[in-house]
Parts: structure tokens; sequence; C-alpha cells
């Protein structure tokens, strides 16, 4: 899997997804805020989570990695998170 | 020349949290954990994420790992809590799954006392199905172990006005030390007709000289909480669970209501470590509370003071004072 722009289309993809119906008409960019502007409480970052593990096949607590959910502020904070966790599951892998 | 924590925050103002607990699962049965999670998994799935409660409970007991509270102390460091009120609810009657029996648990958190000196109070919390070997048991922790208040749990079934807790508000009256209690929702295992304010104002009526702190009461029955406040002279709240609106209300709006309505001398900041330790670290409840736009934004100093430490410091300060 290759941690480029398209990588960081599919993730904003699963925020889209993932977005209250009142919140669907916000134009979503990565300065977007999750929860001003999106609306996401934590059980909708917990969504998040599990379905980007679904998605990429992975299980981020065998990873070893700790998710600060009030860190995750904005659209990019999630991007660069994503990408994080990636990089440390193909170094696992490899 | 050295900087200390309170120089580097905006508003150098001491702060107190009035209501946490160790983050260890040794205090906290399984069961409640377990039903508590089951609300997650019925929220996550209506939404259609593939959520396991397996999972859910192993994400929230791996931040229950500090059972000497080093790593809350360094919380507290970071974001100016000089002093933080460790609350034991006593489960162990109600649910029989708890690791430890309450003397046990009485005991790891006299032990944490003495690990940290100056920077707790315990609270000691009993079940008055226990009988005399539990006011026995609190009196002790009172004269003995240096404990300054009693934490009630009522939704593990009884009331607060339930007249078998008499002697221990006759015991918090003679040492001067406040009476905690949970109202509100809590994990589904327990029975939420216990929950209300309400419950307190027989008990709260007959012992004037006991002062009574509603946790959760600026979420949970609010206009309850603020009614009692207001008109019961023994009557406090404090605002831990505010972080459950900070998701859809960044603005912690629950908090500006209730330091709105001219209750501030009966306001008491809190967090309820560990519970949100999913959502965020001490210092970002910190600053959803003093944020520069935040909830306090429109009191004055001496207002702050109030809520952030001088309720519960005043409440702390009248009970005697033993060695722990």
């Amino acid at each position: 899997m290759q941690i480029d722009t398209q990588f960081d289309e599919q993730i904003m993809g699963l925020i889209a997804s993932g977005v209250a119906g009142k919140f669907k008409k916000v134009k979503i960019t990565r300065e977007t805020s999750l929860q001003k502007e999106l609306g996401m409480d934590s059980i909708g970052m917990l969504s998040l989570v599990f379905r980007f593990e679904e998605l990429f096949g992975i299980d981020i607590a065998q990873l070893g990695i700790e998710i600060n959910v009030a860190k995750l502020k904005t659209v990019e904070d999630l991007i660069a998170a994503a990408r994080s966790i990636m990089s440390k599951a193909q170094v696992g892998q490899a | 020349m050295s900087r200390n924590i309170e120089d580097e925050r905006p508003d150098a103002f001491e702060i107190v949290d009035a209501h946490c607990h160790i983050a260890s699962e040794e205090h906290n049965p399984m069961s409640f954990v377990e039903a508590s999670v089951a609300n997650m998994v019925v929220a996550l799935s209506a939404q259609g994420a593939p959520v396991s409660a397996k999972k859910l409970t192993a994400m929230f007991m791996s931040k229950m790992q500090d059972p000497l509270c080093d790593a809350l102390v360094a919380e507290m460091d970071e974001c100016g809590i000089s002093k933080t009120v460790l609350l034991i609810p006593d489960f162990t009657y109600a649910l029989k799954d708890c690791k430890l029996t309450i003397e046990e648990s009485y005991h790891r958190h006299r032990e944490v006392l003495q690990r940290h000196p100056g920077r707790f109070e315990v609270f000691g919390g009993i079940d008055p199905r226990w009988g005399r070997d539990s006011l026995a048991l609190f009196e002790r922790s009172l004269v003995e172990f240096g404990f300054r208040g009693l934490k009630l749990y009522p939704p593990c079934g009884y009331s607060p006005s339930d007249r078998s807790l008499f002697p221990y508000y006759e015991l918090c009256a003679h040492h001067h030390v406040p009476v905690l209690l949970h109202i509100g929702p809590t994990s589904p295992v327990l029975d939420f007709n216990f929950a209300s304010p309400f419950l307190v104002d027989d008990a709260a009526r007959l012992f004037p000289n006991v002062n009574f702190i509603l946790a959760h009461g600026a979420v949970s029955f609010v206009e309850e909480c603020i009614m009692l406040c207001r008109f019961r002279p023994n009557v406090y709240l404090d605002i831990s669970g505010f972080q459950t609106t900070l998701g859809y209300d960044p603005a912690a709006t629950a908090v500006k209501k209730v330091v709105s309505v001219g209750i501030n001398h009966k306001v008491m900041f809190g967090t309820d470590f560990p519970v949100f330790r999913l959502q965020g670290t001490q210092k970002d409840f910190v600053e959803a509370v003093t944020a520069e736009n935040g909830p306090l934004a429109e009191l004055n100093d001496r207002e702050k003071l109030l809520v952030l430490h001088q309720n519960i410091s005043r409440l702390l300060e009248t009970a005697v004072s033993v060695a722990a």
C-alpha cells in the first residue's frame, strides 16, 4: 500500500462516509475541523478508527499504537495519524 | 532561571480536581466496564462500524494501568493541577466480581497518599448494606488513614437519604468532611432509579452541618442540581463528565450554563479521570475549561478561583487533619 495522495483521499472518503446528515454539505478540506464543522463526537471518532482498520486490514492495538482522540482536531491531523499508523504497519510487515 | 508550570499557563490559577479515581482495574469490576461498553457497541453498530465489544473493552482497559498514580501525577504537573481528590466507589456489595475487598481498596489508596504527599485527598466509599464493619472501616479511614470524605454510589441500590447512612453522616459531621455522591447515568449493570439528585434532599436537610457534592451536576439533572445548590446551603456540584459534551460542543456550554446562574460558590472543577482517557488527557480537559474563550471566560477572577479550587479546598480545609 502506497502512502501517497491517493491514500489521503481514501482517508478523506472515510471521513465523509461517517459525517452525520446535517453536516453532509460541509466541503471537506485538510483544514476542516472534525468536531466543530463535521460534528464528530468520540463515538464518531471511534467509528472512524474501526472503519480505518477494516479498510486497510490492520489492528492498531496490535501495533502498540495509542490514539489520543483529543489531538485529532482537523482532517489533516487525522490524515497524519493514519499515515503514521500505516508506516508502522508496513514496518511491522517488512 | 527556571519557569514553573504556573508561569506558563495564561491564567495562572491553582487548580484542584475534585473528582478522580485510580486508573486500575483493581478498583473497577469488569461487569461495570463491560456493561458500559455495551452502550458504545450499540451506537457504533448502528452506524455500521465493524465494532467489537472485546476490542473496545481492551482499548479502555489499556488506559487503566496506573495503580500508584504516577502517570496521573505527571499529567497533573503538565496542566497545573496541584491536588486531586481520589474517590473510592464501593461496588463490592452490588457487583460480585470486584478484585479487591473494599478494605483492600482503601489500603491501596492509602499507599497512593503516602507515595505522593500533598497531591491527593481520598474519599472512602461505602455501601451501607455492609453494616457495622463498613462503618468501622470508614471511621478508621478518617482517623487513621487520613481520608477526607465519604463517597457514595447510590445506583448500587440505595438512596443517599436511607436511614442506614445516618451514622456515616454523623461521622462526617463530627470530622467535618464532605460527602460526594454519584448522580445521573452510569453503567447499565446498576440501578438508575437511585440516580436522581433529589434523593439527597432529606439527608441534606437533616444534616445541615454536612456538605454534599453532586457529582456530574453540569451534565446530569442539571436544573435539579442547580436548584439544590441554590437553595440548600450545604449542597454543591462538580462539573466532571463535561467531556461527554465536548465532541458536539467544544465550547463546553454545559459548564458555561452552571457557572452562569449565580452559584459559583457551589461549583467545583472535576475530570472523572480515568473515565475519559480515550478522549484526551488532563491537560486537554483543563484547557477546555480554562481556554480564553472557554466556559469560564465571562467569570471574574474571584469566581474562577472559586470554581477551579477554592470551593473544594474550603470544604477540605474544615476537615480534621490527621497524618496519612
